[in-house]
């Protein structure tokens, strides 16, 4: 059998070796760029014709891996893997460690897969990026131009797509540090190795805030804060946090693809959410 | 095209490659090494897995330009002289495979399991296949081998130590 090589159309490719070279290479590189994480989304679509780049910058030189805390941040870079997230010891962000168990598809992809890739992608069925925006997190992003920082909450546009500009890349993503918050991570999926249907993060920082954040429902993640007492075993409580996560998926759209209709997706997405918060006891193992 | 260098199994290459060519295929029409198979090139099936730099990847969803400078080993790296991995022997004694297609990735993630942690719990081993598709067996034959394999990982101080 001959073994297809990528695409019928080749394109320029450039590996920068640190953040100036890879600065230059954005400003200089020819027509439409996709920047290259792991590979383990645009690989694939490079080779199916579903993403056509004339150039492709690849990220994975550039030194851009690993969790650090810095100034009551922990700062991610963009190239950190779903690996590097469950080896971390200790992990300076639990919640992320407990998410890249749960990432599917293999030790093959956890070993490649960053969460960087994730955050860019915007993929509405991913994990990671609810999970950000429950994390308050921000995205750093490098142009020509230099760094800008967008809130995780600002970042996300519509299903795919970000405010990012085509010249910019996502270099590090950058979370007050946690501390000692706890956190419930729940996803509900139709069988084991498909994509989650719906995804809930909450996270309860020791100032008292509790943030949900809920995944794979809306057309972009969205999250709540909550201030209430939070009680998942009461009713009443029950549906008010149904009604406040349906009112902010009202507001973005629903998401709708082969695995799930948004309707059906809106009308769980409070459940799920709710065994979030159960799960912040550990009264609620379900993933 | 550019020339890159890649160590597969040992032996030093250099090809000179499109930037577009995958991984897998500079292994299997350049280099010759036909073990590494293809199945779905959507990163989903591990036919394709290879190790890159010590750790398991999908080599479709891998540019061969990104490897530049790797170390790799494919399935025909596995063996040594002496014989077979222990995983090897493992998936033969409990029949883990009937075609074959799946077999090369199921070898090199249960292998990068076992050098991580000799003693894995069930739900790590589950964990490991679980991107490595498999259309025959039915996993149960599979899942006995990456035991057995573990038991063996385990008990390798009693036995003779291979050369
Ligand atoms: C079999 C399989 C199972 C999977 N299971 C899961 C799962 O359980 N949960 C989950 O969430 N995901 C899952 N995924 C998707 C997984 O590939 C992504 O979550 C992964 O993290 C993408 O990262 P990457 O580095 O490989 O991205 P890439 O493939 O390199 O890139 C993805 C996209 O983001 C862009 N991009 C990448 N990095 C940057 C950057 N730093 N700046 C700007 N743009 C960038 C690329 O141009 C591309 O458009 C799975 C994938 C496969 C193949
Ligand atoms: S061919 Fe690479 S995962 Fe299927
Ligand atoms: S033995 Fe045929 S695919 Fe696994």
């Amino acid at each position: 059998m001959k073994t297809p090589s990528a695409t019928r159309t080749t394109f320029d490719y450039r590996a920068p070796e640190d953040l100036d070279g890879l600065a230059d290479a954005l400003g200089t590189a020819r027509g439409a760029v996709s920047v290259l994480g792991g590979g383990t989304m645009l690989v694939p679509d490079i080779s199916h014709g579903t993403a056509q780049p004339d150039t492709v910058v690849d990220l994975a030189r550039t030194g851009l891996s690993g969790l650090r805390r810095a100034d009551g941040e922990v700062v991610v870079g963009a190239m950190t893997t779903y690996r590097d997230l469950l080896t971390t010891a200790p992990a300076p962000v639990p919640l992320l460690r407990r998410l890249a168990a749960g990432v599917t598809g293999g030790p093959q992809i956890r070993n490649r897969g960053t969460v960087g890739g994730s955050a860019a992608f915007a993929n509405p069925s991913s994990d990671v990026p609810a999970a950000l925006l429950a994390l308050r997190a921000r995205m750093r992003l490098l142009s020509p131009d230099g760094v800008r920082e967008v809130p995780a909450s600002d970042f996300y546009t519509g299903p795919f797509a970000t405010v990012r500009r085509d010249d910019e890349a996502l270099i590090e993503i950058t979370l007050p540090d946690p501390g000692a918050a706890s956190f419930g991570y729940v996803k509900f999926k139709l069988s084991v190795g498909s994509w989650p249907i719906v995804t809930a993060t909450a996270v309860a920082e020791s100032g008292g805030g509790l943030r949900v954040a809920v995944g794979g429902a809306g057309r972009v993640p969205v999250a709540v804060m909550l201030t209430e007492p939070a009680d998942p075993a009461d009713p009443e409580w029950l549906a008010h946090i149904r009604e406040r996560v349906e009112s902010e998926l009202d507001s973005v759209g629903t998401w709708t693809d082969e695995l799930a209709e948004g309707t059906y997706r809106r009308r769980i997405a409070g459940t799920i959410a709710a065994r979030s918060v159960a799960a912040l006891r550990g009264d609620d193992e379900r993933r | 095209m550019q020339p890159i260098r890649l160590t597969v199994n040992g032996d030093k290459h250099e090809v000179t490659v499109d930037p577009r060519d995958l991984l897998v295929y500079v292994i299997r029409e350049r280099i010759g090494l036909t073990g590494t198979n293809v199945g779905c090139l959507t990163g989903d099936c591990g036919a394709c897995t290879v190790t890159l730099d010590g750790r398991t990847a999908k080599s479709c969803s891998v540019l061969a330009v990104t490897a530049d400078g790797s170390e790799i080993r494919t399935i025909e790296g596995l063996a040594s002289p002496a014989g077979l991995d222990p995983v090897q022997e493992a998936f033969w004694k409990e029949n883990g495979f009937q075609c074959g297609y799946c077999l090369p990735g199921m070898l090199l993630a249960t292998r990068e399991l076992l050098d991580e942690d000799p003693d894995p719990a069930e739900e790590d081993i589950t964990r490991t296949i679980d991107g490595n598709l498999c259309r025959c067996t039915g996993y149960t034959t599979i899942l006995r081998a990456v035991r057995t394999a573990a038991r063996r990982a385990q008990h390798r101080d009693e036995r003779p130590e291979r050369p």
